[in-house]
């Protein structure tokens, strides 16, 4: 119980249960199993942005181009169901072809900021700009609805295995194993030790350009696989329908625990707080709470949950210091 | 220290001189390239003769809320459609997000091209008003259209169409679809502060209020960020938490797709209706199946072209009257106050005649 305690989610998660008890209590709905479907089917892009942006922050970096980067992806994908045959063939394309396009729209973010060492926020600002502007050059914002979607497509995106819509393994297959490259592997160390202190970590011999390379392009790919699951979500491409995502993609993302100055974060702690905000959406209707209160309840959890978390983190902090002084003395 | 100071105030003064210097460099650098993409657009578009001598044509600008996005698109055809028709050079601008500042900025460049008429449809009325007034005092014509803006400044208003009847009428349009007077209905919004949506859900509402008494609105509007999937998700929750629901009536144009895509995936075709303000092309998929029983909207591309009309007109020295036809667009309404003039009445878009649009 206690190593649970420490554990640095356990703030959040704390509140989410909280929060589920209290809603399972007002509405009979929220706790049955169709219910959190939808919570997860609904979030699935989110999710899968807010796990490529938990190992940007990591690195004590930012990435305010994903929703951009993502929507520039997914109409790519509504311009290739033009030309593409109505066959099983044309969903592994799209599944080969659209991550890949995300990656090297990812990568140029990613040489921008390793290569020629610009700030990232500035990159990311600048690139989401013509990311945006290109998509609106070429589409004009018009909207593409079903009817120009592969009826393979459409099949894609209706498969539940085991009564569990195909989406949400998606998801499910991003945390995991974006979970064991961060916990397992040589870049996932070196993403936790250049966030923890660059300085030190280059020392020790980490290419620091190849491990923010690998960030920016890894977030690239995520934004590929997202943009196929928002496609599939709402069978429908609209230049317009994700603007603004990356702000909320971001507040999961430090909800779950990660630090913006880098070297703290994890992919449990992410997946709590894209759920924080995901069963609060949910929860508002369902609990029936009038609109004009649901702005006020959402950002006073927020606040709640943030500042528990630096409350715990600080105190935690604190007694390790307090160790180093005995020690010197 | 003194000499700290001083090195200190000589920068800053360095700073402010080269802020100037690019400032006036990148605002000329500006004007050349939105000349140059006039140019280029006069020429692609007509490319004949009759353009060339375009001096003294006059200019009409047409500014809406943002560009790039299907509605705004639409209206723009109409307006070139208008300005080709009736010989005069249309100019269609603004800014790529619905943000009120870069309008503002839009309209600075037009008075300083000195066109005859401006017609803005304001993000925010509030934040276009002194760069309006600024226009005014340079004897530009002032008008708005789809939005209003401040009454007292604009010469001319154009409105798509009546807000109390557009409310009214959605609301008639779905207590027909629920095919009952009684039951429960949610109300979706695009966004809490948006004042055209909330005077249509007024008019709904007091049409309801008073000619459907046992018809229930569950909850306060429900906003939607102005983004499918939003409406999507609200409608998924507002069909668990309220089991009884008859009705939905979405207002702003992604929002009743999105409540129609809930509809149709939980095959609710038959007992939840869906109405709301959405374009033709758009709702054509849900509107085939029922799940989106009507869409209510007007036409767009004759709002762009009645706006350059009138645009036209008003640079002219002549002002609408009640009961004018306007070639292309039909019998316009002017109300008490001369200046307010409304389209037409709105305009149904069901599974029989969506197709028929291009917009």
């Amino acid at each position: 119980m206690k190593a649970l305690l420490k554990q640095k989610e356990f703030s959040v998660l704390a509140i989410v249960i909280i929060i589920c008890v209290i809603l399972s209590f007002v509405s009979p709905v929220f706790l049955t199993v169709g219910n959190w479907m939808d919570i997860l089917e609904g979030n699935t892009v989110i999710g899968i942005l807010a796990i490529g942006m938990t190992l940007i922050i990591i690195t004590s970096d930012i990435d305010v181009s994903v929703a951009a980067l993502t929507t520039a992806v997914a109409v790519s994908i509504g311009f290739m169901f033009q030309y593409l045959p109505d066959s099983w063939f044309s969903v592994v394309l799209i599944f080969l072809i659209a991550p890949l396009i995300g990656m090297l729209l990812g990568a140029f973010n990613g040489i921008l900021v390793s290569k020629i060492q610009i700030p990232a926020i500035v990159v990311t600002l600048g690139t989401l700009n013509i990311f945006s502007g290109l998509v609106l050059y070429f589409t004009n914002g018009n909207y593409i609805n079903s009817t120009q979607f592969p009826q393979s497509f459409m099949a894609f995106s209706n498969i539940e295995i085991l009564g569990i819509p195909i989406l949400i393994y998606l998801f499910a297959l991003v945390a995991v194993s974006t979970w064991f490259i961060l916990k397992y592997t040589l870049i996932g160390r070196s993403v936790l030790a250049i966030g923890g202190n660059a300085q030190s970590s280059t020392r020790v011999g980490i290419n620091f350009k190849k491990v923010k390379m690998f960030v920016f392009t890894y977030m690239g790919f995520l934004g590929g696989v997202a943009a196929i699951a928002q496609t599939s979500y709402t069978t429908a491409v609209d230049p317009n329908g994700l603007m603004g995502l990356e702000l909320t993609v971001i507040a999961a993302v430090v909800l779950g625990g990660a630090n913006i100055h880098g070297g703290r974060g994890s992919i449990p702690g992410t997946l709590l707080g894209v759920l924080l905000l995901a069963i609060m959406q949910n929860g508002m209707i369902l609990a029936r709470i009038d609109t004009f209160w649901q702005n006020v309840v959402t950002g006073a959890i927020i606040v709640i949950a943030v500042s528990y978390d630096e409350i715990n983190h600080r105190r935690n902090q604190a007694k390790l210091a307090n160790i180093d002084v005995k020690e010197a003395s | 220290m003194r000499k700290l100071w001083l090195s200190l105030v000589v920068v800053l003064g360095l700073i402010l001189a080269a802020g100037c210097v690019s400032e006036e460099s990148a605002g000329s650098g500006g004007d050349e390239e939105a000349d140059g993409a006039e140019e280029t657009d006069n020429t692609s578009e007509e490319g004949n003769t009759e353009e060339a001598e375009s001096d003294d044509e006059l200019e009409i600008a047409v500014v809406p809320k943002l560009v790039g996005i299907p509605y705004f698109n639409a209206s723009e055809t109409g307006a070139e459609q208008a300005g080709e028709d009736l010989g005069v050079n249309v100019e269609y601008t603004g800014p790529t997000e619905a943000d009120a500042a870069a309008q503002v900025k839009v309209i600075e460049d037009l008075i300083s091209q000195d066109v005859d008429a401006i017609a803005v449809a304001p993000n925010d009325p509030a934040s276009v008003e002194p760069v309006l007034k600024k226009a005014k005092e340079n004897d530009i014509h002032v008008m708005d259209w789809d939005t209003p803006a401040d009454k007292e400044l604009v010469d001319l208003s154009v409105k798509q169409v009546d807000d109390e009847e557009f409310g009214r009428h959605m609301a008639e349009k779905l207590v027909e679809a629920m095919g009952t007077e009684e039951g429960e209905i949610a109300i979706l919004t695009g966004g809490l502060s948006a004042a055209n949506l909330n005077s249509w859900i007024d008019a709904a509402q007091s049409e309801l209020d008073e000619n459907y008494p046992d018809i229930e609105i569950v909850s306060d509007k429900i906003p939607t960020d102005e983004k499918q999937q939003v409406a999507y998700q609200k409608t998924l929750d507002l069909l668990k938490s309220y089991p009884d629901l008859k009705g939905v009536l979405a207002v702003s144009t992604p929002a009743p797709l999105g409540a129609a895509q809930a509809v149709q995936e939980k095959g609710l075709q038959d007992e939840v209706s869906v109405v709301g303000s959405a374009l033709p092309t758009d709702s054509e998929p849900f509107l085939e199946d029922g799940s989106l029983d009507t869409a209510v909207l007007w036409n767009p591309e004759q709002l762009g072209y009645l706006t350059v009309a009138l645009g036209k007109m008003l640079a002219e020295g002549e002002m609408p009257e009640d009961g004018q036809e306007i070639e292309g667009v039909g019998e316009i309404t002017v109300e008490d106050d001369g200046k307010t003039v409304i389209m037409a009445p709105p305009q149904d878009y069901t599974k029989e005649n969506a197709s028929e649009f291009d917009f």
